[in-house]
């Protein structure tokens, strides 16, 4: 038991958190899949898609058609190109929602037959967070806010958007440097022994929070800098006004591609639905 | 000094609240998706709340911008850029996190005053954690149909929640929200708010605290988000809607497949038309 918890306190946090790893995923997801099929789509219609795709799971208990509608955002997932990190989450985000659920069930004199309701709660739960996969990892960042906006999302939305995408960057490296100079001036504790790997943690998290204290005034310059820089472009009458919104908008353009995207979906969900009803 | 009169300042101040409290939880929720969560006996260790940020935040400034910033940078960085968007279930989220942030930032005037930040820390952080537990338990009862009849599956909701409930308020409640918020709050008071060309709260300028208006607006929040939730897992309207298809199923169901299949016919025709049309022109 102890060699257990030993181990798994060898895994620090620091060291899994490589942020340069996760600085490359999330760009990577943002804007290293431009040329996939997905990515080629307009944002409108890959929005209407996610909407029906998300919500028709929810509609039926049927094990055939819940299979199917999981097939077919599991293709447009493997079309849109997903990085692994992204992926890898989504298993992982799946099990502990579903399997730790059924575990727990057992316990409490489950049998059998717990399997069956749980296995249609999963497929439903996956089909919905695949089909966003596809739809928000697939998009690049700038098309998914123009799409969110055509359909009168609020502007304050968009702008997150695009604008977590460009800072997220650089936040994580200035996080990182903050984390690198208290490493690099603190004295950590020994941590050989199982109470030393203890300390060792408590101390790794220590220096997390900490670390945001310069990093909550250093922010807090930026965002004043962001805030100024948008007002003398006028950006908080532009966020209201028609025109501009009709001059943002004009690139967004629905063309065969997309229509045909939209009945190929269309055509699968028809038939798994007679199949379901077949069956 | 005309800042002064007012804690709630300009639109401008307010935007740059926003974009500070969404950026900077945005960046920990990013965080808390990767860091791995330890397992001692059944208490789970895990560094997966970072509300003492928005927290923080919010007892300083504006509430209501800190609270609306911390909930879309929630809802951006982590939800959306790492694919995990849930659609309308993400509105409880948003709304719990909005909710519990402002209440808390309401309750404290002074924020010198370090027993009233603890305690509106901790008052923030249990409200989001019980509206989450709550919102919870009735999306499995509605998720799974005759929830009663699947053994030992109610028990065993009820238990894993209220578990994950106490064990999240007093483990990463303490820990991950309390001692921080606590450590920072005095230590970026008079500090921080210069930089965004603000007075710091103190008394005169606070807000006041929690008005019957508060308490009315975050109820009918958490109804809107307990539906959003309820209505994203949807159990109601679908039985009848199966037994439609029941009556009628097969032939409905043929008939959208002609439709489709007749739908893709013509659109690859039409595309493959257009797309020679293009290249005749060039």
């Amino acid at each position: 038991m102890t060699e257990k918890i030993k181990a798994k306190l060898a895994e620090n946090i620091l060291d899994k958190l490589s942020i340069d790893f996760l600085r490359g995923q999330v760009l990577k997801n943002a804007y290293g899949n431009d040329d996939t099929v997905i990515a080629g789509l307009d944002p409108r219609v890959l929005l209407l898609w996610y909407v029906v795709i998300g919500f028709l799971p929810w509609f039926t208990g049927s094990l055939w058609f819940l299979a199917a509608c999981f097939l077919l955002v599991l293709a447009t997932t493997m079309l849109a190109r997903v990085a692994g990190l992204v992926l890898l989450l989504f298993g992982v985000g799946v099990f502990t929602q579903t399997g730790y659920l059924l575990i727990v069930s057992m316990f409490f004199g489950g049998n059998g037959s717990t399997v069956m309701p749980l296995l249609i709660l999963t497929l439903k739960v996956a089909t919905c967070s695949l089909a966003s996969i596809t739809v928000f990892s697939g998009l690049d960042p700038d098309r998914l806010s123009n799409g969110l906006m055509w359909y009168g999302c609020p502007e304050r939305l968009s702008f997150s958007i695009s604008y977590a995408y460009r800072m997220l960057p650089m936040l994580l490296e200035e996080f990182q440097n903050i984390l690198l100079s208290y490493r690099m001036r603190g004295n950590p504790p020994a941590h050989d022994t199982l109470t030393g790997k203890v300390r060792y943690l408590i101390y790794q998290v220590k220096i997390i929070m900490l670390s945001f204290y310069p990093l909550m005034l250093n922010t807090a310059k930026r965002s004043r800098t962001t805030v100024e820089a948008l007002e003398i472009k006028g950006y908080r009458y532009a966020a209201v006004n028609k025109e501009v919104k009709k001059m943002k908008l004009a690139s967004l353009k629905v063309t065969y591609n997309d229509m045909l995207f939209l009945a190929v979906s269309f055509l699968w969900i028809a038939l798994s639905l007679l199949a379901s009803t077949v069956f | 000094m005309e800042l002064g009169k007012k804690q709630t300042a300009t639109q401008s101040q307010k935007l740059m609240i926003f974009v500070l409290t969404m950026a900077l939880y945005g960046l920990a929720t990013l965080f808390t998706e990767l860091i791995p969560s330890y397992q001692i006996g059944v208490v789970e260790f895990s560094v997966e709340y970072f509300l003492f940020i928005p927290l923080t935040l919010a007892m300083l400034f504006d509430p209501m911008a800190a609270a609306l910033g911390a909930a879309t940078g929630e809802l951006v960085f982590s939800e959306i850029m790492l694919g995990q968007f849930g659609g309308l279930g993400e509105l409880e989220k948003f709304l719990t996190v909005t909710i519990g942030v402002f209440v808390a930032g309401r309750m404290v005037k002074n924020p010198k005053n370090c027993r009233m930040v603890g305690i509106a820390a901790m008052t923030g952080t249990g409200l989001q954690l019980l509206m989450g537990t709550i919102v919870d338990i009735l999306k499995v009862q509605l998720a799974v149909e005759d929830f009663e009849a699947v053994a030992g599956l109610p028990q065993s909701v009820f238990a894993t929640e209220g578990f994950a409930f106490l064990n999240d308020l007093l483990f990463s409640g303490i820990l991950f929200c309390l001692l921080p918020t606590l450590y920072l709050v005095p230590k970026l008071y008079g500090k921080i708010e210069p930089l965004l060309g603000m007075r710091p709260r103190d008394e005169k300028t606070g807000l006041g605290g929690i008005s019957l208006r508060v308490v009315i607006g975050a109820a009918i929040a958490f109804a809107a988000a307990a539906g959003a939730e309820l209505l994203a897992t949807g159990g109601m309207p679908l039985i009848e809607w199966e037994a439609e298809w029941a009556e009628s199923g097969t032939a409905l169901a043929a008939g959208m497949v002609v439709a489709a299949l007749a739908a893709v016919i013509v659109l690859a025709v039409l595309r493959g038309k257009a797309g020679k049309g293009m290249a005749e022109k060039a």
